[in-house]
């Protein structure tokens, strides 16, 4: 029986401890924003917070989260209003969407312990998740933008 | 309430069990009885027994219905991977219907209806080739008139005022002389829809002039669903006692599986392992029991396909073969003057070969598709990514061997398309599937499955021949492309009557925007040794790249700068002229750069227009190219969406730097070498360059804008590295081998 926190609620599962956590938000828990790109840890697409540091949920069995407390795309905020939330949408980050979950999820790690990130060390810290549209632009503004929502 | 919208308001997902799709495959019946799916389509069909009356909204036309709470619906036929459709083509609607934007809610097409089809597809729901606008442009204008017309009608009746003094707004129509307006949810309830209904010329649109958000940038309604984690693509499908499956496909192409180890039969979870004519299918209860039962399951296969097994280095170098052997003859693709007399009249020759790789498209959401057969077997629901309703339906039909009216597709937000989603051996995964099983499978490629059974843009080997006259002025050109068909391998049907005339493989091969008065595009149709589909910018990828590299080869030997030669080739073209214009002001053209230089490349993608530039550096010791900044002027007629618009060429570049700098599939003996992200690297946020994009929004119709940035870049780069270096590079991608092997023949030139 593993048990864990995910975006507040308490869950215990008899699954094997070898499935990654991934497929327990997905499939299981049916929350579905964070996604499956790569499997690997190549793309950043299922990133996850677990007790607050980004981490790959592809990468993660179930035995690692036993006692810890995991958030998803879906508790980052109730009503879109986490700072980058706001900023995704006011600089119309995504296209096709999908790797965006894990995009914010990294960017909100960074803006935890840097609330005003150079462009440096947003790249630096955003570089592993992939966007084959090719938002990364507008993901760096959105980044500064937020920083500078929540500096003000 | 039009058929299509009855349909799915039976099949709400959340209420969807097994006996509510009966129910609903019963109720297909039904419609089709009365007269056809199809003819039903813009009726008022009496709905189908035990549903709910339709109420009072008002079904204007196929298009549009108009809700007595002021809601709008808009059918949106095309499906949404990010290019901006979902919304744009609803702005067009609103834009002539006079609607209030934030009312509008967007309802997909489910099924394959030529009424929604896109007349350029030949009357197919399909998604590509930055077609949506440029194709529903017109249709979509008169759906919003026409309805207006109906509303604006139902005032004028209500009121006993004339048309001539009614003006609508923010859906409302308004009758200033007595001060009284009516809304579009209060009219609903009194409108009569006319038989026939109202025709509308263009006489009735609104001019250009008095757009409200037309040439706007309307905030993209998908967008807040892509920030929170609910928007659901086609992965995400979630369905009461859902199923697992994966497809165990043959390492080569056309083998087939002759003995399977079953001993996962027992394993926790699964439920059934289905032996399938092109792999082996495995159905679990959950998703990682299938993945870890395929780890197991052992299949030996026959002999696959031999044209397939050729390694690609093989390959592209029998196609170079074909393309400089001028006693071969292939299908000629666009032909002006006379090419052969005006080579052999020319005073100097100027010859090149470029090459290109096997390119995967990468999309972020891999492979996948959901499927519910009915217990018969003959009927069935999908929900997927798909770029084509139309061939969704046609395939699952095909793999039931029933008929395209008993197939339900709910195109879901699709992670990525890029051309991916036209071929649909994944819809066919599902609904075997499912119907070997009697459960709802949701059918799973991993990316290594899709990397390794990928369906690749071709190898493409080209020979150019120019002419000059003692001016220096091109007279000839004489482009030979060795590449296979795409379209006879994806849509063969298609292929039988095409007349040899592939507008995948060589897409913008024609020089339209240049006045060369001699002039073929050949294509050598060669084997196929791999699956080939449309990728992001199709032909014109790498056409080009040929074209615009040996632009820049033919103004070296003319030492001419690369900017002046593009403005004498193009000066029958004014919006190139201006494009090209812009573009040297935009990018400083003529500043010079310490360390770095720059590239040009033009394109024409359809009719839209546009010119790039990119600014590089190379280091010499690894020979790794580094792209710092791109410029983009692109005029794509009226531009509906000038946010959007840029959005597209920002994407389109990123997606063009990364498939010239690193993309490359190669093949050794039929298997694919290369599985995930980290053989097949696409550009990452640290490689992405500056760009920087200008739109020019002109008098001609309005045109795509989804695919014109990719073929701006392949030969940007190499250009600006030729600029910067001397080095010439022909063979795409530009990867540091090959930047070092140009370097080291400057070096020590060859005798």
């Amino acid at each position: 029986m593993t048990s864990f926190g995910v975006n507040g609620k308490s869950i215990e599962t008899n699954k094997s401890p070898d499935t990654p956590l991934l497929w327990v938000l997905r499939e299981h828990l049916k929350l579905t924003g964070t996604k499956y790109g790569c499997g690997a840890g190549l793309c950043g697409a299922c990133t996850v917070h677990i007790d607050g540091k980004a981490a790959l949920s592809c990468l993660t069995p179930l035995s690692a989260v036993q006692g810890a407390e995991v958030t998803t795309i879906e508790g980052l905020s109730a009503d879109n209003s986490h700072p980058l939330q706001v900023a995704w949408i006011k600089e119309q980050v995504p296209q096709c969407g999908y790797c965006q979950s894990g995009q914010i999820m990294k960017a909100a790690t960074l803006l935890e312990h840097n609330t005003n990130p150079s462009r440096e060390e947003i790249v630096q810290h955003m570089n592993l998740n992939l966007c084959r549209c090719g938002t990364y632009s507008r993901i760096i503004k959105a980044i500064q933008r937020a920083a500078a929502e929540m500096q003000s | 309430m039009s058929a299509q919208k009855k349909i799915d308001s039976r099949l709400s997902v959340d209420s969807l069990n097994r006996r509510g799709f009966i129910k609903t495959a019963a109720g297909l019946s039904f419609v089709v009885s009365i007269g056809g799916l199809l003819s039903a389509c813009g009726e008022a069909a009496p709905p189908a027994p035990g549903q709910p009356s339709p109420g009072k909204n008002l079904d204007a036309n196929i298009w549009v219905t108009i809700g007595t709470d002021d809601s709008i619906e808009i059918v949106c036929p095309a499906t949404e991977m990010g290019q901006g459709s979902m919304t744009s083509l609803p702005v067009i609607v609103c834009e002539e219907l006079d609607a209030d934007w934030s009312k509008v809610k967007v309802i997909p097409v489910t099924r394959h209806d030529p009424a929604y089809g896109n007349p350029d597809f030949g009357g197919q729901l399909y998604t590509a080739g930055q077609a949506s606008i440029e194709s529903y442009f017109n249709i979509m204008r008169h759906a919003g008139a026409q309805a207006r017309l109906i509303l604006v009608d139902a005032a004028s009746r209500h009121w006993g005022v004339p048309h001539s003094e009614l003006v609508t707004e923010t859906s409302q129509v308004h009758h200033k002389p007595s001060a009284r307006s009516l809304s579009y949810g209060e009219l609903a309830v009194v409108a009569r829809i006319p038989d026939p209904l109202p025709a509308i010329t263009d006489a009735d649109l609104k001019p250009r002039s008095a757009y409200r958000i037309i040439g706007k940038t309307t905030e993209r309604l998908d967008i807040p669903e892509k920030v929170d984690g609910s928007a659901i693509f086609g992965i995400d499908m979630q369905l009461p006692d859902l199923h697992y499956g994966m497809v165990v496909r043959a390492p080569v192409e056309g083998s087939k599986p002759e003995e399977i180890n079953h001993s996962v039969d027992d394993e926790e979870g699964i439920i059934a392992v289905v032996p399938l004519d092109y792999g082996v299918g495995i159905v679990g209860t959950t998703i990682e029991s299938v993945l870890n039962a395929r780890e197991k399951i052992k299949v030996s296969w026959s002999k696959g396909r031999v044209a397939s097994t050729q390694s690609s280095a093989a390959t592209l170098d029998e196609y170079e073969q074909i393309a400089r052997d001028y006693s071969t003859r292939g299908s000629i693709w666009h032909e002006r003057g006379g090419v052969e007399e005006a080579l052999g009249n020319a005073v100097q020759l100027i010859e090149a070969e470029y090459q290109t790789d096997y390119a995967y498209h990468a999309q972020m959401e891999p492979i996948n598709a959901t499927a519910l057969v009915n217990d018969t077997g003959d009927a069935a629901e999908i929900w997927v990514s798909t770029q084509t309703q139309t061939l969704t339906v046609y395939a699952a039909a095909r793999a039931l061997g029933t008929s395209n009216d008993k197939i339900i597709v709910h195109p879901l937000y699709i992670g990525g398309g890029f051309g991916r989603r036209t071929h649909m051996q994944y819809v066919e995964d599902a609904v075997l599937l499912s119907k070997a099983t009697g459960k709802p499978v949701k059918a799973i490629w991993t990316r290594e499955d899709d990397v390794k059974n990928g369906l690749f843009r071709p190898l493409s080997a080209h020979n150019i021949r120019a002419g000059l006259d003692e001016n220096g002025r091109i007279t000839a050109w004489y482009h030979r492309i060795a590449t296979p068909s795409v379209l006879a391998y994806f849509k063969p049907g298609r292929w039988e009557n095409a007349e040899g005339l592939d507008v995948i493989s060589m897409k913008s091969s024609d020089n339209s925007n240049y006045d060369i008065p001699n002039m073929r595009a050949e294509h050598l149709i060669t084997e196929r040794r791999a699956r080939i589909v449309p990728y992001r910018g199709i032909g014109a990828g790498y056409t080009k790249f040929a074209i615009e590299s040996f632009v820049d080869e033919i103004a070296a030997a003319r030492h001419m700068d690369p900017l002046a030669l593009r403005l004498e080739l193009s000066h029958e073209s004014s919006r190139m002229q201006t494009v090209l214009k812009d573009l040297a002001q935009f990018c400083e053209w003529d500043r010079p750069r310490q360390g770095k230089a720059l590239g040009l490349c033009v394109t024409g993608y359809g009719e839209t227009v546009a010119a790039g530039a990119a600014e590089v550096s190379l280091d010499n010791a690894s020979g790794l190219i580094t792209v710092h900044s791109f410029w983009v002027v692109v005029d794509p007629g009226l531009v509906i969406d000038p946010g959007n618009t840029v959005a597209q060429m920002e994407g389109a570049v990123v997606f063009g730097v990364s498939h010239t700098l690193k993309e490359r599939i190669t093949i050794k003996d039929g298997v694919v070498d290369q599985s995930n992200f980290h053989d097949y690297p696409i550009l990452r946020m640290a490689e992405t360059p500056e760009i920087h994009v200008k739109v020019l929004s002109t008098d001609n119709p309005p045109t795509g804008i989804g695919e014109t940035g990719v073929p701006l870049t392949a030969a940007a780069v190499a250009n600006a590295v030729a600029s910067l270096e001397g080095i010439r590079l022909r063979h795409l991608p530009l990867t540091p081998e090959r930047v070092l092997a140009a370097l080291r023949s400057k070096a020590s030139p060859s005798v």
